[in-house]
């Protein structure tokens, strides 16, 4: 028994000391970003690993020096874009995952279907169309066909919200239909305070969506500059001409932005998995 | 599945007629004039509403919409032509036809013409339906009725509308342009507005597949390489996901949550943050080469991203680094639900940790976890954010048309457009890279039987 | 009294202006140009607009690099800029599209004001269809003077020997058709344009040759590669010398201080004959775009933003060096050092015009296999690949 337990404690020392030396892994990209961030020389390539020096101005000049990169305007385009994404793709989603699970229509299957074989063709194929379609209308260039794209086709992602649906037991509508509620009231009133878990999943989902893209804002805004998000105009600064000046800038940019993301999605992954996994586990 | 479309075209078509010879005067006349069968019958606002329809669409038809179905055919025939301006001393440039907008607009019409088609078959339907329930002795809906019909018994019409719109506008239309893209010359040199594309038929598929032997080595050399990966990246980050997750939350393990947080953090780091500096860290001249320059492994440098063979053994190991977290978080929810008398029963029976890893874990966790898995693979097919922003698809290759050692189908493709211009090889492509996911998934779906089982919970 | 009456006058001219229903034409233009260059294009285009008051414009700018100029032109010709500046190996591309207009306004003016190898790169088909820029667009060699004499540059081999044992590099990114063709333009091969298709003869014995020095140069000690940030991070410490351009020329200059200097790119050991390092000479030019709504003032403003003055602005502020050959020859422009090497270079330089659109990728391809020392194949097997690709079937 003794034995046994000896046995034990080393496999979790053992255990221990890995996980130590994944974590080291895992985190050294990280940390190393973040050392760049606060690194005085400019430059990508060094031939030495630590920074000779250390200073603030990467994150000071992110702010006041705009005349080449307008972080802060980005900042707040990215933060509009995300905000009424948000709210967009939220509402189309849990429409459209609510419809698929509790009512009962002919065409129900064949969506599934359609938006099933829809999601396994490349994304960005359809770019150039999209980015038509919002030219006819006079749309380009500007937040507002950002927040189109990114929520138009939202509803295609009702898969996870659609399985937390499926969850919630149907007796508790058809007792409200008993009451004389419709199938509106029911969604609004019953159903949905009863999923917030997956509310709150959606909404910081299609918020975090706009501070990861480059391809489609790229494509949308062109020359706008003054349109550009975050991620767009961080990408630049790693261009081929920028990329020695710019490329600590580059670091503290990501850094800010890495900060707020990551503590929302540490605050959100228990709702990320019961997504996934269909709302089937305990987080 | 041919059968049933065939067959649900001939229902509908059956009740069309239907319509018709059972149809009363002011039924039929709905036929020419939509909603006059509901003007009849009282329901005034609805009847307006599709006339109004009817109205808007004869009057697009006729100003726009016969142009661009006509010009669909074709894809425009007069080319832009510049001529000298004695006065001016300029070339002026007269602008000819659009290849891209005719296709765009054509196909788009299109879809309002079947749009209008079903409407119009709902107007014959409903106009029958009254008079069906008139002479039964009921009377039609009202507005107000009509608007409650619509918020409980026709409740997802309501709730789907925006939401479907919003698909064919931003997924489906533009799919279907580019669907026929591939059917087009499209490419740098019939490039609108200078110059006009036309239809070509299968070619961009018979280049890509057999007639020229640069692009269809690209092709099939770029096809296996994308298999192994999405089978490679898709399985290693699972079991390795699972490996970690078992390990966190083993009995003793301490400071579980402090693990899981690092392990999450690298996920909220944008993807294209930590996979650019990723590619600056791997590079020859990066810091991990200073780095084992200094210790004396290397006398130059290790090629992390610059030997084919090595860099997709490098992009697979990054990939780790991006997706283990995932696979982790995902893996431990579910593995804190495998019954634990399974377990005591297969101890008692002697079975060794690996054993009941073999028996009892990884069967429940694949069976939970397989529609996960699909779209895992499916994802993977598609990965373009880690191959694009670490390698960048490279290192090129001389055996290649525009591409490189790690380029998947999906970055070749987005090279194709953006360098190249060939949009039509592109489109190819993608149909190509559809037609794959479409077999994996079916492969899947079939066996696994998930898909029926949604109706079990309620 | 003349002032008032003068005074009055306007008046009454601006009354009669507001009053008469015609206005001034309103000329909305827009103009591309890299994120660095934004400040000076627009006071280059202020200055445009307080020239020009006869009609009202409205100049926007838009931030497009020269690099991405064609790529993001193709992308919507409708959005693009009515003005844009892109490097001459676009051209081609750009004029296959229909992309520009036809310079024919002042046309003998400005093929008089600027090097004849500008006008060369701008004409297509015997056709003028952009206004030159800049001639600075080459390359050439950047050193350090505290490990190099001004003899020792002459030659890459004295170079590559007294850098090993100095324990320094010599750079160059071998792994790019613009930089690798030095040594093969240098040799005496070709690119050419056979009945209308551009066509290279690397695979040829001169060729292979070029093929075998390359392979030797690469897997030299004192050789070292990558991109040009590495070279801006790197020079003066373990980098003793370098090939790159003139927008390199502050950063570098920072880094070396006194010990800075740049000159012609050196010859190479070719077997036994001693052959001088080639290049291509490159030029950035601005073109109009073919669907401007406003083609006069467009040109107009091509035209001036690419004057003397503003060409010798643009030397003054961000160091390129004109095209036009009055500022090209103005004191402060020939005592700059990187201008200066350019200028020597440009002697064994050739035009881009006969380049093969396919050329680049797979000269990468080549140039990347020789820095990683994948000899998987013979070297005649990879020219014959790589010429093969760039002539196409």
């Amino acid at each position: 028994m003794k034995n046994m337990r000896t046995q034990e404690r080393i496999a979790n020392g053992f255990i221990h000391s890995i996980l130590g030396i994944l974590s080291f892994v895992w985190i050294l990209p990280i940390f190393w970003l973040v050392l760049i961030s606060f690194r005085k020389e400019p430059g990508s390539y060094t031939s030495y690993i630590l920074p000779k020096s250390y200073t603030f101005d990467n994150y000071i000049k992110l702010f006041t020096d705009t005349s080449l990169f307008n972080y802060p305007r980005w900042f707040l385009n990215t933060l509009i874009v995300a905000i009424c994404t948000a709210a967009v793709s939220t509402i189309l989603v849990l429409m459209t995952s609510y419809a698929l699970s509790r009512l009962r229509f002919k065409m129900r299957k064949p969506m599934m279907n359609i938006a099933l074989i829809l999601g396994m063709f490349p994304g960005f194929m359809a770019m150039i169309a999209i980015y038509h379609i919002l030219k006819s209308f006079g749309l380009t260039q500007t937040l507002f066909a950002l927040v189109l794209v990114y929520s138009g086709g939202a509803a295609m992602g009702y898969y996870i919200s659609k399985g937390f649906f499926d969850t919630i037991p149907k007796a508790i509508d058809e007792s409200a239909m008993l009451d004389g509620a419709n199938k509106n009231t029911i969604f609004w009133k019953i159903t949905l305070p009863l999923s917030k878990p997956i509310v709150i999943y959606t909404i910081l989902m299609s918020f975090m969506g706009p501070w990861m893209d480059f391809i489609f804002v790229s494509v949308i805004m062109k020359d706008n500059y003054q349109n550009y998000t975050v991620a767009l105009g961080l990408y630049r600064m790693l261009s081929r001409e920028n990329i020695f000046m710019y490329f600590t800038r580059f670091a503290a940019g990501a850094v800010l932005i890495a900060i707020p993301i990551s503590i929302l999605f540490i605050y959100m992954q228990k709702f990320y998995v019961s997504g996934i996994t269909g709302g089937s586990t305990k987080g | 599945m041919v059968k049933k479309a065939l067959t649900s075209i001939h229902d509908l078509f059956n009740k069309y007629i239907m319509c018709f010879i059972k149809g009363d005067l002011s039924t039929r006349l709905s036929g020419l004039i939509m909603g006059f069968g509901m003007f009849t019958r009282g329901q005034i606002i609805k009847g307006l509403a599709y006339l109004f329809f009817q109205i808007t669409f004869i009057l697009f038809m006729i100003i726009r919409g016969l142009d661009y179905i006509i010009g669909l055919q074709t894809l425009g025939t007069v080319g832009q032509t510049r001529i000298f301006d004695e006065v001016r001393g300029i070339y002026v440039v007269y602008p000819g036809d659009n290849s891209m907008l005719m296709l765009l607009f054509g196909v788009a019409t299109i879809f309002v013409v079947i749009s209008f088609f079903l409407v119009y078959l709902s107007n014959l339907k409903t106009c029958y339906a009254n008079q069906v329930s008139i002479n039964n002795g009921i009377r039609p809906r009202n507005f107000r009725q009509e608007i409650d019909f619509y918020l409980n018994e026709k409740y997802h019409v309501t709730i789907l509308t925006i939401p479907v719109i919003g698909t064919f506008m931003f997924t489906i239309l533009p799919l279907i342009f580019m669907i026929l893209i591939a059917f087009t010359n499209f490419d740098k040199n019939h490039q609108p507005p200078g110059n006009l594309f036309t239809w070509v038929g299968f070619n961009n598929f018979k280049d890509a597949l057999w007639n020229d032997p640069l692009k269809s080595t690209t092709f099939f050399g770029l096809l296996i390489w994308t298999l192994v990966w999405a089978v490679l990246a898709t399985a290693l980050n699972y079991i390795l996901g699972m490996i970690l997750a078992l390990m966190i939350n083993k009995k003793g393990i301490k400071l579980k949550k402090f693990w899981r947080t690092i392990f999450v953090i690298t996920i909220a780091v944008p993807q294209f943050v930590s996979l650019l500096l990723m590619s600056q860290l791997l590079a020859d001249q990066g810091t991990l080469n200073v780095i084992l320059r200094q210790l004396g492994f290397v006398k130059d440098f290790f090629p992390f991203l610059s030997n084919g063979d090595v860099a997709k053994f490098t992009v697979i190991i990054v990939n780790l680094w991006v997706g283990v977290p995932y696979s982790m978080l995902i893996t431990s929810g579910i593995l804190m639900n495998i019954p634990v008398d399974l377990y005591e029963s297969a101890k008692i029976d002697g079975a060794n940790a690996r054993v009941q890893f073999m028996k009892i874990t990884l069967p429940y966790m694949l069976f939970v976890t397989g529609p996960y898995l699909i779209t895992q693979f499916i994802g993977n097919i598609n990965n373009f954010n880690v191959i694009y922003l670490l390698t960048g698809g490279g290192p090129l290759t001389l055996n290649y048309y525009q591409a490189g050692k790690t380029d998947l189908l999906v970055t070749w493709l987005y090279k194709l457009t953006v360098n190249e211009q060939n949009y039509s090889l592109a489109s190819t492509i993608g149909i190509f890279i559809f037609l794959l996911s479409a077999f994996f998934s079916l492969l899947v779906y079939n066996k696994t039987s998930s898909a029926k089982k949604e109706d079990e919970f309620q | 009294m003349k002032k008032i009456i003068l005074l009055l006058s306007a008046l009454l001219l601006v009354a009669s202006l507001s009053a008469c229903t015609k206005k001034k034409t309103e000329v909305t233009l827009k103009v591309w140009g890299s994120q660095e260059d934004q400040v000076m294009l627009q006071e280059m285009v202020d200055a445009f607009i307080a020239a020009n008051t006869d009609k009202i414009y409205t100049i926007t700018l838009g931030v497009v690099g020269e690099p991405d100029a064609k790529t993001k032109y193709l992308e919507d010709p409708e959005a693009a800029a009515d003005v844009f500046s892109f490097p001459n190996d676009q051209i081609s591309g750009l004029v296959d599209a229909g992309a520009l207009y036809e310079v024919t306004l002042n046309k003998a003016a400005i093929i008089a004001a600027n090097v004849a190898g500008s006008i060369d790169v701008s004409t297509v088909g015997g056709k003028l269809y952009a206004y030159p820029v800049t001639a600075d667009n080459g390359y050439f060699l950047y050193y350090d003077k505290s490990v190099f004499s001004a003899d020792d540059v002459k030659s890459l081999d004295t170079m590559l020997t007294k850098a090993a044992t100095a324990n320094k590099k010599v750079f160059m990114d071998v792994s790019n058709g613009w930089y690798i063709a030095s040594f093969f333009i240098g040799a005496g091969n070709t690119f050419k344009t056979v009945d209308g298709k551009k066509v290279i003869d690397f695979n040829n014995a001169t060729g292979l040759k070029v093929g075998e020095f390359i392979k030797s140069f690469t897997a030299n000690s004192a050789f070292v590669t990558g991109d040009d940030a590495y070279l801006k991070g790197n020079i003066g410490t373990t980098i003793a010398a370098g090939v790159s351009g003139t927008w390199n020329a502050s950063d570098i200059s920072t880094v070396l201080g006194a010990n800075y200097a740049a000159t012609k790119l050196p010859s190479y050991m070719l077997g036994t004959t001693s052959t001088q390092m080639g290049s291509f000479a490159g030029y950035k030019l601005m073109g109009v775009n073919a669907l401007t709504k406003f083609p006069e003032e467009a040109m107009a403003l091509a035209e001036f933003l690419t004057n003397e003055a503003n060409q010798i602005k643009r030397f003054e502020t961000r160091k390129l060096g004109p095209s036009n050959i009055k500022a090209a020859t103005s004191t402060t422009v020939v005592a700059d050092v990187a201008l200066a090497a350019l200028a020597a270079q440009a002697a064994f330089a050739i035009s881009q015009n006969s380049v093969p659109d396919s050329y680049w990728g797979p000269g990468e391809a080549f140039g990347l296999a020789m820095e990683t020392k994948d000899y998987s194949k013979t070297i005649q097997e990879m020219l014959d690949a790589w010429v093969l690709q760039a002539n196409g079937s």
